[in-house]
């Protein structure tokens, strides 16, 4: 066993100094009690350092190219706005890349917002609402139902997350009701089919899915 | 229906509803509790032993889920494996990217860790799994060394008993109001270091030197590593901060005061201070004030008034229909309020008790936790007591003072530690 004189203190393990004191120690060294703390790097910051800097990179030529030729407006802004929803997606995609279901409800919401601000920034043509959601949420419903069937995971691990998602085909009825659309057939094939798969889940899973809303929402 | 369609779920207890909202990389609210042998560990031996000890509690094969207003507890598929300790001390368990049981058992050397997330469960139901497991292991490792019939365990509750949450049973709605307030304590800033590991420095003592150094100024153990720790603390403060008191936190089991046999959580914590910029700085001046606080702290009558005070928000109507995310929040703010009023942790989770037979076998037991600030724990197994540090910082200038007080103090102290030997940590 080593010794620390200035410490006072018998020291166990195979360390050239005190700890206490970092004075040089004496004596025979055994074996470590402990895993010494490791040094290694974080595993991806060098990627997302680099994935950050050719973001950097390319919206500073567009800006600079933007500003040396204005007469197109300030399209940088977009490019800005494109990269910021390609971090968004990748970020929400790798975050979740563990847990499909999760990732699926987060872009299930990111995806929407992300489509109704572009159409609005550049329009509002409507084909945000038209055309990708009513395309989009039962691609989700889909990926949602597949997930769980390829993984084979619980009813507790795949239903709040499947059920957002039928619920979420519903939201096009808005718009059609409110008389917001011009191409209504995407609309209601989307609500159709969430309304199919909704009572498929009922009758299915109908007392699982009880039990989820019971877990979930104990007060 | 079967199993699978409606897996069992349980509420957090009391204590365990605030771990999820307040945790972070630097507070893992993970703890260790660690089983030195005498010989290596046996992988094999330790995983039949484990998956043994994992089917008498239930519990601990539970995920943590978000609900809409609270955290839950869920049964789970998910298999409960050893594995060769690779990761830093008390690395966090929850949240963490892919979904995974509340607990890890790691085995280095000699060591068997059992790091457990607290929201799953505190020191003492923590100790009775690691216990099982160590008791489960060397049956499996030695089957001829023990007498027939094979001791039993001294921890034998029943399932509901151990799955039981003692705070909804014991809590009586308070009459007056539910909290006190502290004052704001010193706290230790120093470099910390990197990527959130933690220093982990441990002393190992002969018990009857500590006994007989705490008996000799009529003081419990506690009382005397309470006292020696406020010391160490004050004396690597900045002159300008020693007007703040130092204030340790020491969690109090409640089941000493309270019948249970819950392997939940089942704690309180007291707060013992000592305002160096009024009071002498000598060892037994710090002592009287210590054991003062501790008596005054320590009756069944505070601890049921402290324990129906926390309990007291649970049950809060208002507070129960706040939604999750927006508790998390609030939860976060009261706790970084709370922890300004705490200088340092110090846990003595007392004696481990093995079956007879099984105590030849086994070298120390050891515990130590992160909780985002310097924490000392302490039990004692044998005739071996052990201290340990679990260190955010890089400097372990609180520690050197209190290993040097005790062996000053004629204790004869062997320290282990975490740090590489070159004490190089980047």
């Amino acid at each position: 066993m080593l010794y620390c004189e200035k410490c006072g203190v018998y020291l166990s393990g195979s360390m050239n100094r005190c700890p206490l004191c970092q004075e040089k120690v004496a004596g025979q060294p055994e074996e470590d009690a402990y895993l010494p703390l490791p040094g290694t790097a974080r595993p991806y910051g060098l990627t997302v350092r680099l994935a950050a800097l050719l973001t950097v990179a390319a919206l500073t030529v567009c800006a600079a190219v933007n500003y040396c030729f204005p007469e197109g407006g300030w399209w940088f802004l977009f490019v800005a706005a494109g990269l910021a929803s390609v971090w968004l997606l990748t970020g929400i995609a790798f975050w979740k890349r563990r847990n499909p279901m999760k990732a699926i409800a987060w872009l299930l919401a990111a995806v929407p917002a992300l489509v109704l601000a572009w159409d609005w920034r550049t329009g509002f043509i409507g084909w945000s609402i038209n055309f990708v959601l009513p395309c989009f949420i039962p691609c989700m419903q889909l990926a949602a139902a597949g997930a769980a069937r390829v993984l084979r995971l619980r009813p507790a691990d795949y239903l709040f997350c499947l059920g957002i998602c039928i619920l979420a085909g519903f939201l096009p009825l808005i718009p059609l009701f409110c008389g917001a659309l011009w191409m209504i057939y995407p609309s209601v094939v989307c609500a159709g089919i969430s309304a199919i798969s909704l009572s498929a889940l009922l009758l299915f899973r109908g007392s699982a899915l009880k039990a989820e809303i019971i877990r979930r929402g104990h007060l | 229906m079967n199993n699978r369609n409606i897996p069992p779920w349980w509420t957090l207890d009391n204590a365990a509803k605030i771990f999820p909202s307040t945790g972070s990389a630097h507070d893992s609210k993970v703890f260790r509790f660690a089983c030195e042998l005498r010989e290596p560990v046996d992988p094999q031996l330790l995983q039949s032993a484990l998956d043994k000890t994992v089917d008498r509690f239930p519990m601990y094969r539970s995920v943590m889920k978000r609900g809409w207003f609270w955290y839950y507890l869920e049964d789970s598929p998910l298999p409960a494996q050893v594995h060769r300790e690779e990761l830093p001390p008390c690395y966090p368990i929850y949240p963490s990217v892919r979904r995974s049981l509340l607990f890890r058992v790691l085995y280095y050397r000699r060591r068997i860790s059992l790091e457990v997330y607290h929201a799953l469960t505190d020191g003492t139901g923590a100790l009775n799994f690691l216990c099982a497991l160590v008791y489960e292991y060397l049956l499996l490792r030695c089957p001829d060394a023990f007498s027939q019939p094979v001791p039993p365990l001294p921890y034998d509750a029943s399932q509901s008993q151990r799955q039981a949450d003692s705070f909804q049973k014991y809590y009586e709605k308070p009459a007056g109001r539910p909290m006190g307030r502290f004052p704001v304590a010193y706290q230790i800033r120093r470099e910390r270091l990197p990527r959130n590991h933690l220093a982990i420095l441990e002393g190992q003592m002969p018990l009857e030197q500590v006994l007989a150094c705490a008996r000799a100024r009529g003081v419990t153990l506690t009382e005397l590593m309470t006292a020696v720790f406020l010391r160490a603390i004050h004396g690597g403060m900045r002159v300008r901060d020693r007007k703040k008191p130092v204030v340790i936190t020491i969690p109090v089991n409640l089941r000493s005061y309270f019948p249970s046999e819950s392997a939940r959580n089942f704690f309180a914590t007291i707060n013992v201070g000592y305002d160096f910029s009024t009071g002498e700085d000598s060892l037994e001046a710090v002592l009287k004030e210590v054991k003062r606080s501790f008596q005054d702290n320590l009756t069944a009558e505070k601890m049921r008034e402290r324990m129906n005070a926390l309990c007291a928000l649970e049950h809060s109507v208002p507070l129960r229909l706040v939604p999750l995310p927006l508790k998390d929040i609030v939860l976060r703010i009261a706790n970084k309020v709370a922890a300004r009023g705490v200088t340092a942790s110090f846990s003595n989770i007392g004696k481990v008790s093995m079956p007879k037979g099984m105590e030849e076998l086994i070298h120390l037991f050891s515990v130590f936790a992160c909780a985002g600030m310097l924490q000392a724990c302490a039990c004692s197994f044998g005739g071996v007591y052990v201290v340990s540090f679990a260190s955010p910082f890089r400097v372990c200038e609180t520690e050197r003072i209190f290993f040097r007080e005790l062996a000053r103090l004629g204790i004869r102290v062997a320290l282990t530690t975490n740090l590489p030997p070159e004490m190089e940590v980047h």
